[in-house]
């Protein structure tokens, strides 16, 4: 696999989600590109009990990229481990159901139509949590690279094609120690993450 | 229709070029099967005889087509369709679609003299020197051995010394076909590539990304590396040198290297990582300055 940049994109103002991805899916497919199925990518965060010692929380993710793997994420003080184990692992949660609780009411995905452009793969998915809408992420991965560093520009430039030249294009938190290492499906995991839990912290924005 | 074209003399120049192609195919049927049995006890001299009895006939074609072809009119220009633009104004149902057929047939052939008249003019510079026919003096060809048939050994060190050159480029040697080496050559976290080895002569590249698995025929699945895949067969035949064999293998395996910003470095011309139409990193590098470019760029 290659190297993937989730990046947010704000919705404008007056309008709605809906909107926004029909815009954009116009404008890639201008560029060539071929609607190659739906992509889906969701999160549910789980706390240990409190008789176990200090809380700690274990998010769950599932991508449609990769079927049939589960991955979990341990938040562990400052360190994150994580886990990428096949479909059993959610029935193995639901026998943990003494130990870690879900906070379903947390339980967020990102989901929408997913693009090929020659050697890029464009998702561009809408984030909803309990029914309400939060967000447009847009994934870009540019398959032919495995490391971060080498395709940083050229990732940059495309999103600035795709987006707009006076977007600001920053390197994920998450990839900052990690340009130079060998791009894996965890680091989208960990991308969707990142700014799952920002979504969460915010109030919900409008109707989708 | 222009009136100089006469249909007979097309219909036996290509009925004399079909003859040729199936000779040839003869001649490579029959290096294929090998010897027979029904080529009995001396087998081996008679299985000569019939290649030689082959190729004769091969010669003997070639010059028929060459015959018929020179009595050929030249075609000054593009074709003029005369009357058959009427076929525009048909008016049976089943004879209209040949109007876009002929369109379609004309514009072929407008290409085929097009790309044809490019070809003759590049090919007549002879600047692939795949042969030791105009390799300089004759002089030098007294001395001249055979690069086809070099010893494993030899080749082994040519390639070594250039593995020790480089401490991002790993090339490891197997020689799975026989004494004809392979070679794989993996360049950074950036590509991999398999070249073909016959003697200390290149035969055959194939360029792939990092995570896929190498082999001589199949070829990538991203459109970048086969880009790449082809550019690398014509550095290969740029640097082919029958005298200098080492030289070319070097010079070529200098040029692969340079591969190795092939995602980070922008186009020299253009200053763009992706080209806009084709949305590809500059897949091309300079033979002498190494220097990066879009394809469409490197003019
Ligand atoms: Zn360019």
């Amino acid at each position: 696999m290659g190297v993937t940049v989730l990046q947010q994109f704000p919705v404008p103002e007056n309008k709605t989600g809906t909107y926004v991805i029909e815009m954009l899916s116009k404008r890639i497919l201008a560029l060539g590109a071929t609607q190659q199925g739906q992509f889906l990518v969701d999160c549910e965060s789980y706390l240990s009990h409190p008789q176990m010692g200090t809380t700690k929380t274990v998010h769950i993710l599932h991508n449609s990229e990769q079927p049939a793997s589960v991955f979990s994420i341990l938040e562990s003080g400052n360190k994150n481990i994580h886990v990428i184990a096949d479909g059993l692992f959610d029935l193995f949660m639901i026998k943990l159901s003494q130990h870690y609780t879900s906070k379903k009411q947390t339980k967020i995905e990102s989901k929408g139509p997913r693009f090929e452009l020659g050697d890029f793969c464009i998702k561009l998915g809408s984030v909803t949590m309990n029914q309400s809408f939060k967000g447009i992420l847009i994934e870009v991965e540019y398959r032919p690279c495995v490391t971060a560093n080498a395709v940083w520009g050229l990732l940059r430039e495309f999103l600035q094609g795709l987006l707009g030249s006076s977007t600001v294009i920053q390197p994920p938190q998450h990839l900052k120690n990690r340009m130079s290492e060998i791009y894996t499906p965890i680091d989208t995991v960990h991308q969707y993450l990142e700014l799952f839990s920002a979504y969460r912290k915010t109030t919900a924005l409008r109707v989708q | 229709m222009n009136p100089s074209i006469n249909v007979e003399q097309l219909n036996s120049a290509l009925t004399s070029l079909r003859t040729l192609r199936s000779s040839v195919s003869q001649v490579f049927e029959a290096l294929s099967n090998g010897l027979r049995a029904d080529h009995g006890e001396d087998g081996k001299e008679k299985f000569l005889l019939e290649l030689q009895e082959l190729l004769n006939n091969v010669n003997i074609n070639l010059r028929d087509l060459e015959q018929t072809t020179n009595g050929l009119p030249i075609p000054t220009g593009s074709f003029n369709l005369g009357n058959t633009t009427y076929l525009s104004q048909e008016t049976t149902q089943d004879r209209q679609a040949l109007y876009t057929q002929l369109v379609n047939s004309y514009k072929w052939t407008d290409k085929v003299h097009e790309y044809s008249s490019f070809a003759h003019s590049i090919l007549s510079q002879n600047s692939l020197r795949r042969s030791y026919a105009n390799s300089g003096s004759t002089k030098r060809r007294g001395k001249l051995q055979s690069n086809h048939n070099v010893p494993p050994g030899q080749v082994d060190n040519v390639i070594n010394t250039i593995d020790r050159s480089y401490t991002d480029m790993k090339i490891t040697i197997s020689r799975p076909y026989a004494s004809n080496a392979v070679v794989q050559i993996s360049l950074g976290h950036v590509l991999k590539a398999v070249v073909a080895f016959k003697g200390l002569l290149m035969e055959w590249v194939m360029v792939k990304g990092y995570g896929e698995t190498l082999d001589l025929w199949n070829e990538s699945r991203h459109n970048v590396f086969r880009k790449v895949t082809e550019n690398a067969h014509a550095a290969m035949l740029h640097f082919y040198s029958p005298t200098l064999p080492e030289l070319a293998v070097r010079s070529f395996m200098t040029w692969l290297h340079s591969y190795v910003n092939l995602f980070s470095e922008a186009c020299k011309r253009c200053g763009c990582h992706l080209h806009h139409t084709s949305l590809l990193p500059p897949a091309w590098r300079d033979f002498r300055t190494l220097e990066p470019f879009h394809d469409e760029c490197k003019q």
